[in-house]
């Protein structure tokens, strides 16, 4: 390999065929007068510009279709050697850091000698030992091309916001399990927001017998074995319900607050008293039919009870998280849309009020397509206040354009698996941690269950890893209408 | 002894370079050309079916050592049967000449070609090496078509004019004697030419006439010791401005002169009224640059030659000015 160009931290490097570099390679280019090197990852390979190249292929045309037959007497083989100078290859590498005296420096503004510097590739593992991707939470992610273990360290995650994307059965799901399963086993408490049911038999093996993580994980589904009281439920909580899920207008959430006050004060909290009080409340009819349907809406979601031994589950299960990890996975599987929203804004509510007691320490909250259940809000309460809280969210979606811009802009880390259309591609590469050429050109070619690692975990190395397999019972698999019936 | 040629090639050329390992060379650029008489017969293709074969070869200078140049030599033999076309191409060969091995590499060649010769050529200068080497491998490859093809078109690049450093009498006499004995005919066509009728360049003064057509050009005396082998026509084988000199085989009757070029006609393309067989024989032998920079690499590798640019003072002296010492 030889250096050919650098512009702004972008290096050209002439690669011949038996080199064998590809995206997503990382090269150290040591110039050993200067005693410096860089680390440069290549992001782009392309043919070189070879003059004569274009003579050279038209003389190959074919003859009507086929190739002109002939016989070369080559005595001195010469052809290998033009075959060899035709395939040379470029490769467009974006510089990382320097290496001097054994640490990394973020610059890229020297220039190594183009005749002296020798480039190597840089095996993974001596680069995750320069870069100190180590701790000591190993999550084992899977594999790099090179065949070596790509470990990142859980504590990467703490306090942080990260998203994995990707198209379709790409591997999202799978990855996401493997994360809240080493969580779990670090003994953190793990909320996940379950859209399709993928998430049930995480504490199930393949063959469907019980893992080690069988007594951590936790099934809530709503209005089945997940219910609340109206006393276990902040008037603030029941109020943002109502106003951002149920739409209740101002005037008549003013109401709703004096009849909450008044049925508190006379300890009468339930369905029940709550659906007679506004019967009977002295208002605008206009104001009590608005209170009606959202109180019907209330009971037919079948998520509140009033029976208070029914609604103790979720912070039983979360008290038991504490103590020994825990994913608590709140299916909202066959889940309505109103529905989903009411119980992802009570979760919410009851989080950050366990959180500001400190009756929780921290929690890592996973979201399949908030997009589905989140309201507008909380995207920005989620990156900001929530995170102050201990609520360390990781999104999940195959529809980025649905996750707003400056949650990709405040992203620590950024699990990303193929996307082929440029429009998603241009959404994620907002990420304030990884420059855009990177992520659309690695992200175009990688094969499905292959991410591109960017972030914290990975030191701002961007990796491309294999994710490993895992021993979980697969659910949420699309149901089919061409399955065979035998 | 005509297979001698390309074995005696390999052993001049593995033997040159076995002197040149250690030294430095410098790279330079170079490029090739060729030249010269008229009533027009009108021409109608024949569809039967004829072998049409052409050859060409090209020659390249790939750069300098302190004692000498190091070139490299092609040839492609190229001919057109059952709508079909198949090619031999030999080479390249590369060889380094010096003053000192000069001779003894041309001389060498001059006897694998023709071993009867008794008028051996003096080699010529080092800049010309590389266009009289490669017109030794031509010759012996024309000579290669003649002998072993039978009842086809021959089409040789450049005129059939002898008696010049580049075409030795009798060597272009054995060559067309050969031919005809093989019911072959050679068509000779120059893209250049230098004859004149009235002072005007021959291709550039056409009648108006419907093409395909040919104009013989009467007259021409060449002084010793050049002799024209062939009879001298102006061809305008398809519309558009192109017009090319054509020599044909003077021992040949003229109705089969022009029985050969119908046939041509009618099996060959024509594009620009130009053969495409004779079109592909040059564009199969002629050196890109790619090539070059594979050459160099063979070079460097095999020999341990250290490439170096000798800085160019055209270039270095007159700036944007300068047309690089090649082209100088």
């Amino acid at each position: 390999m030889k250096l050919y160009k650098k512009e702004g931290n972008i290096v050209q490097i002439l690669s011949f065929p038996n080199e064998n570099v590809e995206k997503g390679d990382y090269l150290l280019i040591e110039d050993a007068d200067a005693g410096k090197a860089l680390i440069a990852q290549v992001i782009d390979v392309q043919f070189a510009n070879i003059p004569g190249i274009l003579e050279e292929l038209l003389r190959g045309l074919p003859d009507g279709g086929e190739l002109i037959q002939g016989e070369d007497f080559d005595p001195l083989e010469i052809a290998p050697h033009i075959t060899y100078i035709q395939d040379a290859s470029l490769l467009i590498c974006k510089i990382r850091a320097t290496v001097e005296n054994e640490s990394l420096s973020p610059s890229s503004s020297w220039l190594p000698s183009r005749s002296q510097s020798i480039i190597r590739k840089l095996p993974i593992p001596m680069l995750l030992k320069l870069a100190r991707v180590d701790g000591k939470l190993p999550i084992q992610l899977g594999g790099t091309k090179d065949s070596s273990p790509l470990t990142i360290d859980a504590s990467a995650l703490d306090g942080r916001l990260n998203i994995i994307t990707g198209k379709k059965e790409t591997g999202k799901s799978h990855l996401s399990k493997l994360l809240i399963s080493n969580l779990v086993g670090y003994k953190a408490t793990v909320i996940v927001f379950d859209l399709n049911g993928e998430y049930l038999s995480l504490g199930m093996t393949a063959d469907g017998k019980r893992n080690a993580y069988y007594d951590k994980i936790h099934v809530l589904t709503p209005s089945q074995n997940f219910r609340v009281a109206l006393k276990q439920v902040n008037l603030h909580v029941l109020l943002d319900i109502l106003i951002h899920a149920l739409h209740l207008p101002g005037t008549s959430a003013r109401e709703f607050r004096r009849i909450w006050q008044s049925l508190k004060e006379r300890d009468m909290l339930n369905m029940h008293e709550l659906g007679e009080a506004i019967r009977n409340w002295h208002c605008n009819q206009h104001v009590k039919d608005a209170l009606f349907s959202r109180y019907y809406a209330l009971v037919n979601s079948g998520f509140f009870t009033d029976n208070v031994a029914e609604a103790t589950l979720l912070e039983e299960c979360l008290f038991k998280a504490k103590e020994h990890g825990g994913a608590i996975i709140i299916n909202l599987r066959n889940t309505s849309m109103i529905d989903r929203q009411i119980v992802v804004e009570y979760l919410l509510g009851k989080l950050v009020e366990l959180l500001t007691s400190w009756k929780l320490k921290a929690v890592f909250l996973f979201a399949e397509e908030a997009h589905l259940y989140l309201r507008e809000t909380y995207w920005d309460d989620i990156v900001t206040r929530m995170r102050h809280f201990g609520i360390f969210t990781t999104f999940i979606t195959n529809q980025p354009d649905t996750i707003r811009e400056n949650i990709y802009r405040q992203a620590d880390n950024i699990f990303l698996f193929n996307f082929t259309n440029e429009h998603d591609l241009e959404v994620v590469s907002r990420a304030a941690r990884v420059d855009a050429e990177t992520m659309k050109s690695i992200a175009k070619d990688l094969p499905p269950h292959h991410c591109l690692v960017l972030g914290k975990v990975v030191k701002d190395f961007p990796m491309v890893a294999k994710v490993r397999a895992l021993d979980i019972k697969t659910m949420g698999e699309t149901r089919l209408f061409f399955t065979d019936t035998n | 002894m005509e297979t001698a040629l390309p074995q005696r090639l390999i052993q001049l050329s593995m033997n040159s370079l076995k002197n040149v390992q250690n030294q430095n060379f410098q790279l330079i650029q170079q490029n090739l050309q060729a030249t010269q008489f008229l009533q027009p017969i009108p021409l109608k293709p024949r569809k039967e079916p004829a072998i049409i074969a052409a050859v060409d070869t090209s020659s390249i200078k790939i750069g300098e050592t302190s004692t000498g140049i190091l070139i490299a030599i092609r040839g492609a033999n190229i001919w057109k049967q059952n709508r079909h076309y198949r090619y031999i191409r030999l080479g390249p060969f590369i060889l380094h000449i010096t003053e000192e091995n000069k001779k003894e590499v041309y001389n060498s060649l001059q006897n694998a070609l023709n071993p009867s010769s008794e008028n051996h050529q003096n080699p010529p200068n080092l800049q010309q090496m590389p266009t009289r080497l490669a017109s030794l491998l031509e010759r012996w490859l024309q000579k290669m078509l003649s002998k072993t093809l039978n009842n086809g078109i021959i089409l040789f690049d450049g005129s059939l004019t002898s008696g010049t450093p580049d075409t030795p009498t009798k060597t272009m006499k054995e060559i067309l004697e050969t031919a005809r004995k093989k019911e072959n005919t050679v068509l000779a066509f120059s893209k250049m030419t230098n004859l004149r009728l009235n002072g005007h360049i021959i291709t550039e003064i056409l009648p108006t006439h419907k093409p395909p057509y040919m104009l013989e050009a009467v007259g021409l005396r060449a002084k010793p010791p050049i002799v024209l082998f062939g009879d001298v026509y102006v061809a305008k084988l398809s519309n558009g401005n192109y017009a090319f000199r054509l020599d044909i085989d003077k021992e040949i009757p003229l109705p089969q002169k022009i029985e050969a070029v119908e046939k041509l006609l009618g099996n060959d393309l024509l594009a620009q009224g130009y053969p495409e067989t004779l079109r592909l024989a040059h564009i199969l032998c002629t050196f890109t640059a790619n090539e070059v920079i594979a050459m160099q690499h063979f070079i460097t590798r095999k020999c341990g030659v250290k490439i170096i640019n000798r800085p160019d003072m055209h270039r270095l002296l007159f700036g944007v000015f300068g047309k690089g010492e090649a082209n100088s």
